[in-house]
């Protein structure tokens, strides 16, 4: 079969495929493990590691205007366009995951030279607008790096945008015991400032050694 | 007199623990111990998420039910799905011969109602509840947002 695949499918194309097929199964590993039974008999793995998937097609900005959390209004693709941007999708009441990605960006990002962290655009955008104001956004986002930029809005803009980009987000539910169910992406994206498309998706358990590697790349458009 | 009267029916209770663990052929009952207990400093002060490992070396498995902490007026253990929400753990298993471990992207206990923030350098205390052994109690020191625990 593999021989009857058009000759001008890259084998990075392939790989790149193999690795979301990877990342998916390992979250298939983690779903069993939430369920005590399986957790019982499972050993987790030491936390896993993140890892870079190259995009053999990358993909566009978004058309998203949402209000930054300074209140003001942000359209993506203006404010952004030729800039290099890692974005987030993620929310402020996510005690575990969401703070870990961003202290992990930041502390990449504080080992750049002064220019370069400057050049570099890293954007959050909450999955959780009705809780994520921007005065919310703003202090959270201030505890990492008070450069970074918080995004609030329309629930539905947020969700078709991440969408768009392979991440489904689902709307905030409250559930019977109270407690809100609320998701968020597990990839960080990086749009490249040369054609403004994300070429590498940074999956969940990359750590700041990784994107302190990367960073310089992706800020000079070569990643 | 009510005194004695309750000690005797404590010592009622726990013959019929140990007649009960006799009974299903278990040299012992659970031994459990708990290692890499921390807290990440949160951003704001409203919620923090802490880990830690629970081993059990003993014949029997056991079950933690319940996590309390000083720092937090709710606690609970917590489990991040691969769609990146969170639900609340029911009890969880701690095999006999195997380990319960809390981890980033995994189980967490979420404390909330937080008395105070938690700031790296200081220290939280946890206490865990068991279906069978008794509670244990453990300092978590807090750690930066980015730590992770070597393995």
């Amino acid at each position: 079969m593999p021989a009857r695949f058009p000759r001008t499918v890259p084998a990075r194309l392939a790989v790149a495929a193999a690795a979301v097929a990877l990342t998916a199964s390992a979250c298939g590993g983690t779903a069993a493990e939430s369920r005590p039974a399986a957790a019982a008999t499972a050993t987790p793995s030491a936390g896993p590691s993140g890892s870079a998937i190259r995009l053999d097609r990358p993909l566009p900005k978004p058309e998203l205007t949402l209000t930054d959390d300074r209140g003001r209004s942000f359209d993506l693709v203006e404010r952004t366009a030729g800039k290099p941007v890692l974005m987030y999708f993620g929310y402020t009441h996510c005690p575990d995951v969401c703070p870990t990605t961003m202290a992990d960006i930041a502390n990449a990002v504080k080992e750049l030279p002064e220019a370069e962290q400057r050049k570099l655009q890293v954007i959050f955008v909450t999955t959780d607008p009705a809780r994520d104001t921007p005065k919310r956004l703003h202090a959270w986002l201030a505890a990492f790096d008070s450069r970074f930029i918080g995004l609030s809005g329309d629930f539905a803009a947020i969700q078709k945008a991440a969408r768009g980009l392979g991440i489904a987000v689902e709307k905030p539910v409250k559930t019977a015991g109270g407690d809100y169910e609320v998701t968020h992406g597990a990839q960080v994206l990086a749009f490249s400032p040369s054609d403004d498309k994300v070429h590498l998706i940074y999956t969940s358990g990359t750590t700041s050694r990784q994107y302190a590697a990367d960073l310089p790349k992706i800020i000079g458009g070569t990643a | 007199m009510r005194r004695p009267a309750a000690a005797l029916a404590a010592l009622v209770l726990a013959a019929g623990t140990v007649a009960a663990c006799g009974s299903d052929g278990a040299p012992d009952g659970p031994h459990l111990a708990v290692s890499g207990a921390y807290v990440k400093e949160p951003p704001m002060p409203d919620m923090a998420a802490g880990y830690f490992t629970i081993a059990n070396t003993g014949g029997a498995a056991d079950t933690l039910t319940g996590v309390t902490s000083d720092i937090a007026g709710h606690a609970t253990v917590h489990t991040t799905k691969p769609n990146g929400a969170m639900a609340e753990a029911g009890p969880l298993a701690v095999p006999a011969g195997g380990r319960l471990v809390l981890q980033t992207g995994g189980y967490h206990v979420m404390l909330m109602e937080l008395k105070r923030k938690p700031k790296t350098g200081e220290t939280v205390t946890f206490t865990l509840r068991f279906a069978t052994s008794s509670p244990i109690t453990v300092q978590a020191p807090v750690r930066p947002a980015s730590y992770r625990p070597e393995r």
